[in-house]
């Protein structure tokens, strides 16, 4: 295994009666992209702010390299960039300026970080923004500026704060292919609440509600813990959902099990509208009189499942088959969706 | 150096903001240009004054007639200063009504109203007699003009009596001026606190310089560079002194273009503004510490303006009580405003033309505010802004 690079102990941080953040612990390895994957308010940035040293712990600590961040160590935060969630750029400078003067902030000698600013700008695709004001930049090319900005010091840790939100498709793709190169010589921390973000670029995701690490693992043995397979969602009519589930019981027992407590809860079987953030799992489509399984091969099972339904005095509408997802985990281990 | 590239950041951000920067300069030499205008350029000031005479005069022996009340009027219009401009406007009216309005309207200073018997009581006391009269002086009393003009009225007319009825004077009275006061202009008499004036107003561009940063969270990726508030504000401050040293230069550019003479030595003055911007840019980064938005700093900013401007001297003396006494000098609440010994300085400079030896402890005093602001300020946007 490589080597710890960054290891938060207990870390509590509490804003008046909310814990943001509850005895957080994990440790970051050296070379891997790791994930803190979470619904809005579930204290990921809050975390992040504490990795990073911009908020002090109530309690815990944080160490890089062994290293610890809350003790004036500055060796420690000239190895970590940080890209926030937020657009933060001085407006009124240069695109190239802003990278020499954070570089500057860094201690990176003016000439290094004008060299280093103009590559990032070249890698980024803002080479033809160098000498333009940031407030002149499309909000695309802001945040790529602003992940230019958390590497002009070279660090070795890279945390990115929800690094796809906001961003157009060409950005996003950018971003993301960048982040991969960046990966192969980075160690990266990155927050999201997009669970495909986590499950594409993360070595390993942590898994955080209401301040607690619920578990952490690689994003395959995440699915592996709730079962494995496919899930197969289906439109009921003429029978109650309740119905057709006790009747596919009774012929497929094994594949309904692991699934029925977590997917039948008013979470999976509300109406939640499908807004413009990538969502990969549930499917468009889903309504009350909804039923999901999940089994291996369960599609090969499909014609028993529609017969048996058929047999119970229904019928089958929409029928949708996906993977297995890291919602599907979060949603097992919470009962809540990710988006709630 | 950090403090060298946060310079360098503020400069770029200043280059673009060019408009403010020109407000900025603009400002202290366009209210020497409206001062100048509005006192009249380089003249000194007259008092207006309007006279009702009601003298009847007498005939004299050889038929001719004698108006004292007349020949008073005169004395009053010869009433010069150094430079042989007039001290008193005299003008002529022959109804008090229409006097007490121009005093209510301030178009006059003083109404004076010469009695009937005026050239009779005067006549009479040349003859040896002792008979009296009375003359009138109608004014506003709460007009601080009225009591320089009323003064210069009685002596002109006093004088010429006193030279009529050949009294004797046992004490004759000698005005010294303190170095060049008697040959200030009205102009020349703003300018130092038009001067403070400018350089106060460095506080709300150093306050908001900074509020910028917190507000568009530029401030929070700096603080995790782990810049610190000495490097940050020293930064900032060394580029705000720049322009306060520009603002200093160029309004006393402005003023001697209109006209503005200085006693003593300008350095000495420009070297009062430069540290007097100096604390009072330290009071604007102890502004910003309380600011989290550019708004919030020019609202907070007025607080200590309102201090600066009416309480330290800068618009209009202000009794204080002492504290207490160091080394023979009474210390009072408003020593603690570096405006109170900018003017104090700046005036002794321009008006009494004293060299640097005399201003010493004004410059000591506005070192030490500086420094004090300075700490202050760091202190706190450490406390409220850098720390985790």
């Amino acid at each position: 295994m490589n080597e710890v690079v960054l290891q938060a102990q207990g870390l509590t941080k509490t804003f008046g009666s909310l814990t943001a953040v509850d005895q957080l612990t994990l440790d970051v390895y050296q070379g891997e992209v790791f994930g803190l994957l979470g619904p809005n308010g579930a204290g990921k940035t809050t975390s992040i702010s504490m990795i990073c040293g911009l908020l002090k712990p109530d309690s815990g600590n944080v160490s890089i390299h062994g290293l610890p961040v809350h003790g004036g160590q500055v060796e420690a935060f000239a190895r970590v960039g940080v890209c926030p969630q937020e657009t933060i750029l001085w407006e009124k400078l240069t695109c190239l300026e802003q990278l020499e003067f954070i570089g500057e902030m860094y201690g990176v000698p003016r000439k290094l970080a004008r060299q280093r600013g103009d590559k990032l700008l070249e890698l980024l695709g803002l080479s033809e923004k160098r000498n333009k004001l940031s407030s002149t930049l499309s909000g695309g090319m802001k945040r790529r500026l602003n992940l230019a900005l958390a590497l002009v010091h070279d660090p070795e840790i890279l945390v990115l704060d929800e690094p796809e939100a906001g961003l157009d498709p060409q950005s996003r793709v950018l971003v993301r292919e960048y982040i991969r190169s960046l990966a192969q010589e980075k160690t990266i921390i990155l927050t999201t609440h997009n669970m495909d973000e986590a499950e594409r670029m993360a070595d390993r995701v942590a898994i955080i509600d209401h301040g607690k690490l619920l578990i952490v693992d690689t994003p395959e043995e995440l699915k592996h813990t709730i079962g494995e397979g496919d899930v197969l969602e289906l439109e009921i009519k003429g029978i109650t959902p309740e119905l057709a589930l006790s009747a596919i019981e009774q012929v497929l027992p094994n594949s309904l099990v692991s699934l029925r407590a977590a997917e039948r809860s008013s979470a999976w079987r509300s109406n939640l509208p499908h807004d413009q953030e990538e969502i990969a799992s549930p499917p468009t489509g889903i309504r009350n009189d909804n039923i999901l399984i999940r089994g291996k091969n369960i599609a090969d099972q499909l014609p028993i499942i529609i017969n048996t339904i058929q047999r119970a005095g229904g019928q089958v509408g929409e029928v949708h088959l996906r993977e297995n997802t890291l919602e599907d985990v979060f949603i097992a281990l919470t009962g809540r969706r990710l988006r709630e | 150096m950090k403090f060298l590239s946060v310079l360098r950041k503020c400069a770029r951000e200043q280059k673009r903001d060019l408009w403010i920067l020109g407000l900025s300069l603009a400002f202290a030499p366009l209210f020497v240009f409206i001062y100048w205008m509005f006192t009249g350029g380089n003249a000194t000031t007259s008092y207006g004054i309007l006279v009702i005479n009601h003298d009847e005069g007498i005939t004299l022996s050889d038929g001719s007639t004698w108006n004292a009340g007349k020949e008073s009027i005169t004395a009053m219009e010869q009433l010069t200063f150094k430079d042989g401009s007039p001290i008193l406007r005299v003008n002529s009216i022959t109804d008090r009504p229409t006097g007490e309005k121009s005093l209510r309207d301030r178009d006059a200073t003083a109404l004076i109203i010469i009695p009937p018997d005026y050239s009779q009581v005067i006549a009479a006391a040349q003859g040896g007699g002792t008979p009296t009269t009375t003359l009138e002086f109608v004014g506003d009393l709460t007009n601080p003009y009225y009591t320089v003009a009323a003064v210069m009225a009685i002596t002109a007319i006093d004088n010429y009596t006193i030279a009529m009825t050949s009294e004797y004077r046992a004490v004759e009275l000698l005005e010294t001026a303190l170095g060049g006061s008697a040959a200030r202009t009205e102009f020349e008499i703003y300018i130092p606190g038009l001067f403070v004036f400018a350089v106060i107003l460095i506080m709300f561009q150093a306050a908001m310089m900074v509020a910028r940063d917190i507000e568009s969270g530029t401030l929070q990726r700096l603080k995790i560079t782990r810049l610190t508030a000495f490097e940050y504000l020293s930064g900032t401050t060394t580029w705000l002194v720049l322009i306060a040293i520009v603002t200093v230069l160029v309004t006393f550019a402005t003023a001697a273009a209109f006209g503005f003479r200085s006693q003593g030595a300008l350095w000495i003055a420009i070297l009062v503004g430069i540290i007097t911007s100096l604390s009072i840019i330290g009071v604007g980064m102890i502004v910003a510490s309380f600011s989290k938005t550019v708004s919030q700093a020019f609202v907070i900013a007025n607080f200590p303006f309102g201090f600066f401007m009416f309480l330290s001297g800068a618009a209009f003396p202000v009794p204080m009580g002492t504290l207490f006494t160091v080394a023979g000098r009474d210390i009072s609440l408003v020593d603690i405003l570096p405006p109170t010994h900018a003017v104090a300085a700046l005036n002794k400079v321009f008006t009494l033309g004293v060299g640097l030896d005399g201003v010493i402890y004004e410059l000591s005093a506005l070192i030490l505010l500086s420094v004090i602001y300075f700490a202050i300020g760091v202190w706190l946007f450490q406390r409220m802004h850098l720390k985790a």
